[in-house]
């Protein structure tokens, strides 16, 4: 407890300055915002102390013993109530207009800024550079201008970056617009130490990466927290994502490269990691019996599920695209209907990739496509019986 | 002037009704409190449910401040029980204690007393809106209990007619609230306009009485306009008529400015009642009329029309157009100047008075204290590039704090004390009650004062779990939470054991001047043998110590009924035309 205490406490005055106010300041915004802060902060203070210190010095020089009488009947005195009045007006006009000031500067996006596409939705993110490459993670370029086209799917969600000062309430129904230029590049730890973490990663067992805990992505960059300052339901406190500024435009377009296809990866692997990066795992277990909001993937596949209407329709690969399009379409029965759509965010390869990774989930995967073949074969020896 | 040596206390008693004058001993049986339209027994009334709510918010607090002290979460299984006592916490705390706490239990209680009259305009209203604040708690406890709420206070669309929680139980509850409300407000407001004694002008008005005519002028224009947004609510929710909801064509930003434009308004009832309490209470505990009277008396009823204008200051970041935005910055800068006029007034009124640190009087000093942080930290708000960053987040969570619990919940406890004597009869124990002030006081800076912090470095408000480097200033203020707790349960211990073990209560314990000072301990049950006289209500010269009887006597009666009309010759500061 004390040696707790002491930590906090020497981590306290090594950044007085700056990081117990604030974390870094790494966008064009922030040092306008700080010091707007620090100008109001101040005058706060001016007026506060003051006034406690008279406030505290009249209870100790005018404290009485009970049937004690006052001593002066000033009841109103005009010149020092209009002195209060307008003083405080002025620090107050001087306030408002640096606030404005520095709102105007954020408000409109300069001409030629790089564009991502945020789309928010119950419980995660996924940012979109254009050509299919999509991901949870935002990538930008240092001292380069982004400006984001932000929407969501179900509710209310608000885009916040404390390191860069900005927040944007993202509005189902309306396109949100905003933009920063990040001032400080996210470093980039050397293979050896990645090739570390990787390991340990691996040997945890973890589905899904753990940020707080390896401190990096999972491409080995350091980070900055992005949050959903809006309550959005059950996993608002895990909506989170990572900010990554790279150094230079090459860089970025080299790791967009590396997210936006599959490659070499078989299908089945992609899928799985689609799974995490999609954000399918925050709804979707693979146990046989944990919901976790919607229908575990566990034997999925290749079995018959009630639908709330009464029917009954089997888990195959159109009804697993259809689901993943269309979500509302055909609901299990006993969920609710509150998974967004994935259409146009998903390739064809993509949903091939997801509905291979489902297969393996379900121990009539692998005999399904059997299954398939007889029945075309039972279709065939029917045809031929005609 | 000694003690003792009191020259005319013209022979009046210490002021102890009989059983039989004694508004709770006048008649006796459960119906005779549920059927009473004694404004005296609706308050006590009020003020029984008033504290249970009070006690379940304040139990849900401190579970949710125990599940942060991990940042995993300590103490629920599960997000969704976390968020839906977070919201059991604030609704309770905002629509069931904080909004009818000082108006409807203080309030009933003291409003006709206070202003000289036998009773409110219409007491069978006032039996009616407890009864539909009981109809309003049972609904929404109940919906809360049955299937759970998980929208946040604000149910906010479109998240609150997509959930299956019980939205529409709870909405419908909130509505008979405010009808509640609204029938409180109404009696008010026609109580005051009225029911004045003759020489009880508007300026010789205890500020008490300034401050709930402004709070009902609020209650009475503002709360229809929740009503109306809760049954559009219900609406879209359970017939889909494309409001709110952008799956049918409706805006959610239209919710935001329908709630906001009651809820923004609603703060000021909330807070606007306690600065009449902390106007009493300093002037009195001072011995010194308030400084500058009709400041304070008009810097009221400016916050009240003021507080309709400031509504879009909640909703900078959702995407208003920029030129909406800066206006409502400006209006914001606006509230604070009749707020900060206050907070220098009562500063004032202690200069060369004759304090005494009486339980009450710690109080009020705390929530000068509290409040003015409160208010200070509201201005990076109402900033708009500092608003950016900090909008929802701890740190509007702590600035909402101290205004609304160390500004008015603070002041609702010091006005229970100053005014417990009065209403039960009993004198509770003063070195408890200050104990229990400086506990609380403690105990909530050390809650929210961290959360400030937490706020800078960008922690989100409404987080069942937390990023690591959050972890100390949260357990910092579980730590300062409990303190809290155990602070306030010191203060329910004094009351509660006064009641049993107090002493007599005289009329007059603290050397008050205005009218409830002049009817025994606990009022008769008409309040006022005779019409009362009715003079300046700060005047303390009269005012003398009797320590025979530990009570303070008017020592003559200055007091002649005055004319209806108010003579040319009434100074100033007693309202009259100088």
């Amino acid at each position: 407890m004390l040696a707790k205490l002491n930590q906090c406490t020497s981590g306290l005055w090594a950044d007085a300055a700056h990081k117990l106010w604030f974390p870094d300041q790494a966008s064009t915004y922030a040092a306008e915002s700080d010091s707007t802060y620090s100008m109001i902060l101040w005058v706060s203070i001016m007026f506060f102390v003051p006034l406690m210190i008279v406030m505290g010095y009249f209870v100790l020089k005018y404290k009485k013993a009970k049937g004690g009488k006052a001593t002066s009947r000033l009841r109103h005195h005009n010149g020092l109530e209009i002195t209060w009045t307008v003083v405080p007006c002025i620090f107050l006009v001087i306030m408002f207009v640096r606030g404005s000031w520095g709102y105007l500067d954020m408000s409109i996006p300069p001409e030629g800024a790089r564009q991502v596409d945020v789309t928010a939705y119950k419980w995660a993110w996924s940012m979109d550079y254009g050509n299919g490459a999509i991901h949870p993670e935002l990538h930008v370029v240092l001292d380069q201008p982004t400006k984001m086209v932000m929407r969501s799917t179900d509710v209310l969600h608000s885009f916040f970056v404390p390191a860069f000062r900005i927040k944007r309430d993202i509005v189902p129904g309306r396109y949100n617009i905003a933009w920063f230029e990040a001032t400080m590049a996210s470093e980039k730890i050397s293979d050896e130490e990645l090739a570390v973490i990787l390991a340990d990663h691996k040997e945890s067992g973890d589905k899904q990466w753990d940020y707080d805990r390896h401190q990096v992505t999972e491409d080995g960059y350091r980070y900055f927290d992005l949050f959903c300052a809006e309550y959005c339901g059950q996993d608002h406190s895990t909506m989170q994502s990572y900010v990554v500024v790279h150094e230079t435009q090459e860089d970025l377009d080299q790791w967009i490269k590396k997210i936006s296809s599959r490659g070499e990866t078989p299908p089945a692997e992609y899928g799985e990691k689609l799974y995490k990066l999609r954000n399918c795992v925050g709804c979707h277990s693979l146990e046989a019996n944990k919901i976790v909001v919607g229908p575990s993937f566990h034997n999925l596949f290749g079995y018959d599920r009630e639908l709330a209407t009464g029917e009954k329709v089997l888990g195959d690969e159109q009804y697993i695209r259809e689901s993943i399009l269309d979500p509302k379409a055909k609901v299990v029965n006993g969920f609710n209907p509150q998974m967004p759509s994935f259409k146009g965010q998903l390739s064809d390869d993509d949903i091939n990739s997801l509905i291979a990774f489902i297969k393996q989930q379900s121990d009539r995967g692998s005999t399904a496509a059997d299954l398939a073949e007889e029945k075309s074969a039972d279709e065939k020896a029917a045809d031929a019986a005609e | 002037m000694a003690s003792g040596a009191v020259p005319q206390v013209s022979g009046r008693d210490a002021g102890f009704v009989s059983d039989s004058e004694n508004y709770l001993k006048n008649s006796s049986g459960v119906l005779s409190w549920a059927c009473t339209l004694d404004h005296k027994r609706i308050g006590i009334m009020y003020l029984v449910g008033i504290l249970a709510s009070f006690l379940g918010g304040g139990l849900l607090a401190m579970a949710i401040r125990a599940h942060l002290m991990s940042p995993d979460g300590a103490l629920f299984e599960d997000n969704n029980t976390y968020n839906q006592i977070f919201t059991l916490h604030g609704a309770i705390m905002v629509f069931l204690f904080i909004i009818p706490s000082i108006p409807a239990a203080l309030g009933n209680f003291m409003v006709p007393v206070m202003l000289g009259a036998k009773d409110v305009a219409f007491p069978r209203l006032n039996l009616s809106s407890f009864y539909l604040w009981v109809g309003g708690a049972i609904f929404f406890v109940g919906a809360l209990l049955m299937n759970g709420l998980d929208t946040g206070w604000t149910f906010y669309t479109p998240y609150s007619t997509s959930t299956d929680t019980s939205v529409v139980m709870a909405t419908l509850g909130a509505f008979i609230l405010g009808f509640s409300s609204i029938f409180t407000g109404l009696n008010f407001i026609v109580t005051i306009n009225t029911m004045r004694p003759p020489g009880m002008t508007w300026f010789r008005m205890p500020l008490f009485l300034w401050a709930t005519y402004a709070t009902s002028i609020i209650q009475v224009l503002a709360t229809p306009v929740l009503g109306i947004t809760l049954l559009l609510l219900i609406a879209e929710k359970t017939m889909h008529i494309g409001i709110f909801d952008p799956e049918f064509n409706g805006d959610p930003v239209t919710f935001q400015h329908f709630f906001w434009f009651y809820s923004h308004p609603a703060v000021y009832i909330m807070i606007l009642p306690a600065f009449g309490v902390i106007s009493e209470i300093v002037s009195v505990h001072s011995h010194k009329g308030i400084f500058g009277y009709r400041f304070i008396a008009y810097s009221s009823i400016a916050l009240a029309l003021l507080s309709f204008l400031v509504w879009g200051h909640h909703m900078f970041t959702s995407g208003m157009s920029h030129v909406t935005v800066i206006v409502f910055s400006a209006l914001t800068f606006t509230v604070s100047v009749p707020s900060a006029i206050k907070v220098f007034n009562w500063v004032a009124t202690m200069y060369k008075g004759a304090i005494s640190l009486t339980t009450p009087m710690c109080y009020a000093l705390s929530f000068l204290f509290l409040f003015t942080i409160g208010g200070l930290t509201g201005l990076f708000l109402g900033t708009i590039s500092t608003d950016l960053h900090l909008h929802d987040t701890y740190f509007v969570v702590a600035h909402f704090h101290y205004v609304m619990m160390g500004g008015t919940v603070i002041a609702f406890v010091g006005g229970l004390f100053h005014w417990w004597p009065k209403m039960s009869g009993k004198m509770f124990n003063e070195a408890w009650g200050r104990v229990s002030a400086v506990v609380v006081f403690i105990g909530f800076n050390m809650t929210f004062f961290p959360q400030f912090l937490l706020g800078n470095q960008g922690m989100p408000r409404r987080y069942a779990s937390y990023d690591p480097e959050f972890a100390w200033l949260h357990q910092l203020s579980s730590i300062g939470a409990f303190t809290l707790g155990i602070g306030l349960l010191i203060a329910g211990l004094v009351l509660l054991h006064s009641i049993f073990n107090g002493k007599q209560a005289p009329a007059n314990p603290w050397g008050g001047a205005t009218l409830e000072w002049h009817c025994t301990s606990p009022p008769p049950f008409f309040n006022f043998k005779n019409p009362p006289a009715v003079g300046d209500p700060y005047e303390f010269d009269n005012v003398e110590y009797d320590s025979a009887t530990d009570n303070y006597v008017f020592t003559d009666l200055p007091r002649e009924r005055v004319p209806e009309k108010t003579p040319e010759s009434t100074p100033a500061s007693a309202g009259g035309q100088s």
